[in-house]
């Protein structure tokens, strides 16, 4: 539609014949990929999660194996990023480590998702007592400190079959995942509540639709924008609070590889060997604002006012 | 001709913070197999919550529909249970909305918000209700019906959209369809083309029409008998040429002067009903236009008029009517 040249009545056919057809996450992806830092934080994320996945491709170094002939070392072309206390291999910790902050961010936002998106749907959509009570349930859970709340739940699940599935992983995802849950439950109640107002809703219900299906087809489609960048945002913090608990020693449990605990080890040697402080320190402020920038596009994005 | 829908003593409320709303203070209107009638009325006279408490979509739980009949063919939409009143909803009685602009869902295509009705109320499979939803946009003269079914809501016109709903509206073949203002929202230039379009596609399919306006040159133009709503009643009703040559409430004399005219000469400033509309918390307790009314009498203050029959069909409800006297009309 950019040429240059007048088209005439005849050609007016064909050039509407041309407009290329665009669904909105199409529309969406387009905008998307023009953000610069979006893309940046896309390829960053990436370059981590294939780090992550070919791990033992990339390093001939096992995470866990100790060289006591070789503590301290500094980065080298043997040890890329040296070796730590043990002796074992820094970058062959770190990649494994993206794996443990990956599916600690992603998998604890399946959990949020899974109970938090029927709960605000359900709330908003009937409304009334129903709303009241999960909603009052909700501001309980959310009067907690996340955080004091996510160690309680880690100690209690510990002792269940949880405890120990994957190095005590599992255990994090379920302690944060069941507490992170009341924010989109919140968010999905909220847009479902404005946009009950929506004159498209009363329009579906003169047309004679179902509750159900209005929830289904009208209410949740609408409100998918705000839940991805929901999500999106909810992935580093998922991943901030696995390396906090990892810090504080209550995370996976070792030799599982976490960037939290690779600061806790190196934290007592941070003068002599910085470096152990330093990569794992970089890791997570990388994987974190790239997630942010991600997340900061997909709102511009997924916006349709924001359409230029 | 039969009567396909026979509103009795409507009274719908609301309550709100401040109080209780009557919005609908014993509205009666009936609507024969076919017919196009209109109900006028400047804005809050209780029009589009008429027309939403039949179809039970007043908002909950402020709105109530207080008492009163709603008579669709003899059963009364106002008693039904709300699975037998959705079914009704779409199926006998559809509804064209004021807003074009923000009654279609943004996120789903244009046929996919047709053919789910088609689905639901006319059991097609999804070929043949695609099928159908281009027929009917064909039918509302939407160009390239079939590449425009898969287009979004933002990618039509006001115009455009309003046609969408139109096709929508009579999608399931209703026996009813209340068209609550539908040019408002949309440019002059557009407006008759879409009132044509209306009248002409319920009067070939058979459909009655319930046109809410506060336009009474439409009126005149697409109704067969015309119902003059003031402070959420009836006021005055009858044929539309005969409403629209010899008024017989100084309400609607005063809507009629306050409309310019193309097909006459130039008096001068157009005339405004002066004062406002009763706060519907508290309406007046005789009739409800005596405050804004230049020929009240004393006892207008004090009684409430009911309608009367002044001339074959045509009613009103004006105590100064009443006496034989219509000041208002014209000579």
């Amino acid at each position: 539609m950019t040429d240059t040249q007048q088209p005439n009545p005849s050609e007016m056919a064909e050039v509407t014949q041309a407009r290329p057809h665009r669904t909105l996450l199409n529309d969406a992806w387009i905008r998307l990929r023009r953000n610069r830092l979006a893309v940046a934080g896309a390829i960053i994320i990436l370059i981590f999660a294939l780090g992550a996945i070919f791990a033992p491709l990339i390093t001939k170094y096992n995470f866990a194996k100790q060289d006591l002939d070789s503590i301290f070392l500094q980065p080298s072309g043997v040890h890329w990023l040296g070796t730590d206390e043990l002796g074992r291999d820094v970058f062959a910790r770190m990649l494994y480590g993206a794996r443990t902050s990956l599916a600690v961010g992603i998998f604890t936002q399946l959990i949020v998702l899974l109970i938090g998106l029927p709960i605000g749907a359900f709330a908003g959509s009937k409304g009334g007592r129903v709303d009241n009570l999960l909603m009052r349930f909700v501001d309980i859970m959310y009067g907690f400190p996340d955080i004091l709340l996510i160690i309680l739940l880690s100690a209690v699940l510990r002792g269940t079959v949880f405890g120990n599935m994957g190095g005590g992983i599992f255990v994090i995802f379920l302690a944060i995942g069941l507490v992170a849950w009341v924010n989109v439950s919140r968010l999905v109640r909220g847009q479902i509540l404005s946009l009950k107002q929506r004159d498209f809703v009363t329009a579906a219900r003169a047309m004679g639709g179902k509750g159900t299906y209005i929830t289904m087809r009208h209410l949740l489609p609408n409100s998918l924008g705000p839940i991805i960048v929901s999500i999106t945002f909810g992935v580093p913090r998922a991943i901030f609070t696995e390396a906090a608990l990892s810090y504080i020693g209550i995370g996976v449990k070792p030799p599982t590889p976490s960037w939290g605990a690779m600061i806790h080890d190196g934290y007592n040697v941070m003068f002599t060997a910085p470096h152990l402080v330093i990569v794992p320190a970089v890791a997570i402020a990388l994987i974190m604002l790239a997630f942010t920038f991600l997340g900061d596009g997909l709102r511009d994005a997924l916006d349709p006012r924001s359409r230029r | 001709m039969s009567t396909l829908l026979d509103v009795r003593n409507l009274v719908t409320r609301f309550h709100t913070q401040d109080g209780v709303v009557k919005a609908v203070n014993g509205a009666s209107f009936t609507v024969a197999k076919g017919e196009t009638i209109a109900i006028v009325g400047e804005s809050g006279c209780g029009k589009s919550v008429t027309s939403l408490s039949i179809l039970r979509l007043i908002a909950q739980p402020q709105g109530k529909i207080v008492s009163g009949e709603a008579l669709l063919d003899g059963t009364d939409l106002l008693k039904l249970s709300t699975e037998e009143m959705r079914k009704i909803r779409g199926a006998r009685i559809s509804m064209i909305f004021q807003e074009p602009m923000s009654s279609l869902n943004p996120v789903l295509t244009i046929g996919r918000q047709m053919t789910e009705q088609l689905e639901l109320h006319r059991h097609m499979g999804q070929q043949e209700a695609l099928a159908e939803a281009i027929n009917l946009l064909k039918l509302v003269g939407i160009p390239q019906a079939e590449r425009r079914v898969k287009d979004y809501p933002h990618h039509f016109s006001g115009g455009m959209r309003q046609r969408v709903m139109i096709a929508m509206a009579i999608s399931c073949k209703p026996q009813l369809v209340i068209a609550d203002e539908p040019t408002t929202a949309v440019d002059v230039t557009i407006q008759s083309q879409l009132l044509e379009l209306i009248r002409g596609i319920t009067d070939e399919m058979g459909m009655s029409l319930i046109l809410i306006t506060h336009n009474l040159g439409v009126v005149a133009r697409y109704a067969r008998r015309v119902y003059v709503m003031y402070a959420g009643t009836v006021v005055e009703h009858g044929p539309a040429l005969s409403v629209y040559h010899h008024p017989l409430h100084p309400y609607t004399s005063g809507l009629l002067a306050s409309v310019p005219r193309l097909d006459e000469p130039r008096k001068g400033r157009l005339a405004p009903i002066e004062g406002q509309p009763p706060d519907m918390m508290c309406p007046p307790v005789g009739c409800p236009f005596q405050p804004r009314c230049a020929y009240a009498l004393p006892k207008c203050l004090t009684d409430r008029p009911e309608l009367q029959e002044m001339a074959p069909g045509h009613f009103t409800a004006c105590w100064v009517a009443f006496s034989g006297e219509t000041l208002w009309q014209k000579t």
